[in-house]
């Protein structure tokens, strides 16, 4: 067993926090599920898991390939090139929904949460079809998908990061390998819970859900995630 | 319902728990000949698993079934590796650690979906802690048969981890686990029918996990191999026969009437 000490405790916390933060990212980013694949409510057309860990994992990868090119490289890098690999992962993920959205099926992109798009201040509620929940994916959920992804990013590089400062010592060539998986299995676990929490969709910070389910759900993260921080410091305990 | 007798939740567990133990613990026997086994108990956590995921989404989790067959695979791969990792002195304790932790983990989640998020499903939390289980057994037991036994440094690191195997454990697992209800839900989904398709699917991940095991641990790989595809045969056909039978039955109902009423 390892003694308790306070890098431990912070590597835990750390761990929380960056569970926390995906669990945050999919609150941000506008998931329509299968009602916006058949373009009758907005956000892209997929699940919310899909997406947090679809960006999430490019987040992993491009924050793993800092940290194998740069091992020197501080906490802050790491993490911006994770939410620099999920930001870009997702803009290139709505850019090509919206394309189809709006060349293919051809609607207006427009949020039925809102009356005025808060960042271009254009009127929403008149190219909302009738009988649908918006359609396509108007700026302000383009920009909160953006800025949702970079905070996954970042909590999955966060959580990579301090996973290779534990078993880097312990077990050299092989750690990424096992830092990748474990993180891997905190994201998905991080994304499916708020997923549970939004009851599937979401169109972003505008959206009124937002306010009304991020504390529960970033509570629970917050807890489940220390509880995976302290199974990751002992299974290091168990390496020695 | 119907009045078809269902195989009830607590015999499915005890099938996939001790079905599911017992492969493991028989894999590292004679290696590498009995990794096999490996697989085979893993399809006995898949069966378990997938019962698991049709009991709870069958009240409609509002993100699709595939959510819930991923969460159990972050939980079963966080236990799993910790199980198998903390039990340094006593390798044997492994597995049991790690089912034991996958549902003090899974009961927490459940609890919090249940009484934080407020998701009210009443099966929430037994469900979640099974299918946490379920996942910790899928991932031992095909890692298992990948790397001809379950010790976590000396097995499961080179052989499972560094050559990226792991990752064709977990998500064809979570597909073994989430697909059977995926495929069957709807108002005519019937227990006999999804249970032939999980072990389908299991089989047909024994098979994939037969071509790394083929990678790992050469030709002996080829039994896993070649009894996936065996059993995959075998239980599709099942599941293919129940298909023609069920679909039989809703045959009679008619055209759809031409106005609405």
């Amino acid at each position: 067993m390892v003694a308790i000490d306070p890098t431990m405790l912070m590597n835990i916390f750390l761990i929380g926090i960056s569970g926390t933060l995906i669990c945050i990212a999919v609150h941000f980013i506008p998931v329509g599920g299968a009602p916006a694949a058949m373009a009758q409510a907005t956000g892209i057309g997929t699940g919310t898991v899909e997406l947090a860990a679809g960006s999430g994992l490019v987040g992993l990868i491009t924050s793993s390939y800092m940290y194998a090119y740069e091992p020197q490289a501080s906490m802050a890098l790491v993490m911006a090139a994770g939410a620099m690999g999920s930001a870009i992962m997702l803009a290139s993920t709505m850019l090509a929904g919206g394309l189809i959205y709006a060349y293919g099926v051809a609607v207006p992109f427009a949020s039925a949460q809102v009356k005025k798009d808060p960042i271009t201040g254009q009127r929403q509620d008149t190219y909302v079809s009738k009988g649908t929940q918006g359609q396509g994916i108007p700026t302000i959920c383009f920009v909160s998908g953006v800025v949702g992804a970079a905070f996954g990013g970042a909590g999955g590089g966060l959580i990579y990061f301090v996973l290779m400062g534990i078993y880097s010592p312990l077990i050299s060539a092989s750690a990424a390998a096992v830092a990748g998986v474990f993180t891997m299995g905190v994201f998905y676990v991080n994304s499916v819970i708020p997923s549970y929490g939004v009851g599937g969709t979401i169109e972003g910070i505008h959206d009124p859900k937002f306010r009304r389910v991020v504390p529960k759900d970033t509570i629970t993260s917050f807890v489940v995630s220390l509880i995976c921080g302290l199974v990751a410091v002992l299974i290091a305990g168990g390496m020695v | 319902m119907s009045d078809i007798k269902e195989i009830s939740p607590n015999t499915l567990a005890l099938f996939g728990i001790i079905g599911g133990l017992i492969g493991i613990y028989l894999s590292p026997l004679y290696p590498p000949f009995t990794s096999t086994f490996g697989a085979l108990g893993a399809i006995c956590a898949v069966i378990w698993g997938a019962e698991a995921v049709r009991r709870v989404a069958k009240y409609g989790l509002g993100t699709g079934v595939p959510s819930i067959g991923q969460i159990a695979m972050g939980m079963g791969i966080i236990a799993a590796m910790f199980g198998l990792a903390i039990v340094k002195a006593m390798p044997l304790a492994g597995p049991i650690v790690s089912l034991i932790t996958a549902s003090v983990i899974g009961f927490i989640i459940g609890w919090f979906a249940q009484n934080v998020i407020k998701m009210k499903i009443p099966v929430m939390i037994r469900c979640m802690t099974e299918i946490a289980a379920a996942g910790a057994l899928v991932i031992i037991g095909f890692s298992a048969a990948v790397a001809g036994s379950y010790d976590f440094t000396r097995s499961l690191i080179p052989l499972v981890f560094d050559n990226g195997v792991m990752l064709a454990v977990f998500w064809v697992g979570a597909m073994a686990m989430l697909h059977p209800f995926n495929a069957c839900l709807g108002p005519d989904e019937k227990q006999k029918r999804l249970l032939y398709l999980a072990a389908s699917t299991g089989a047909i991940t024994m098979a994939i996990i037969g071509i790394a095991a083929v990678m790992t641990l050469g030709a002996s790989g080829v039994i896993t191999l070649l009894l996936g595809i065996i059993l995959w045969l075998i239980f599709y056909k099942k599941f293919w026969d129940e298909v023609y039978k069920d679909a039989a039955a809703v045959v009679g109902t008619g055209l759809i009437p031409k106005t609405e009423a």
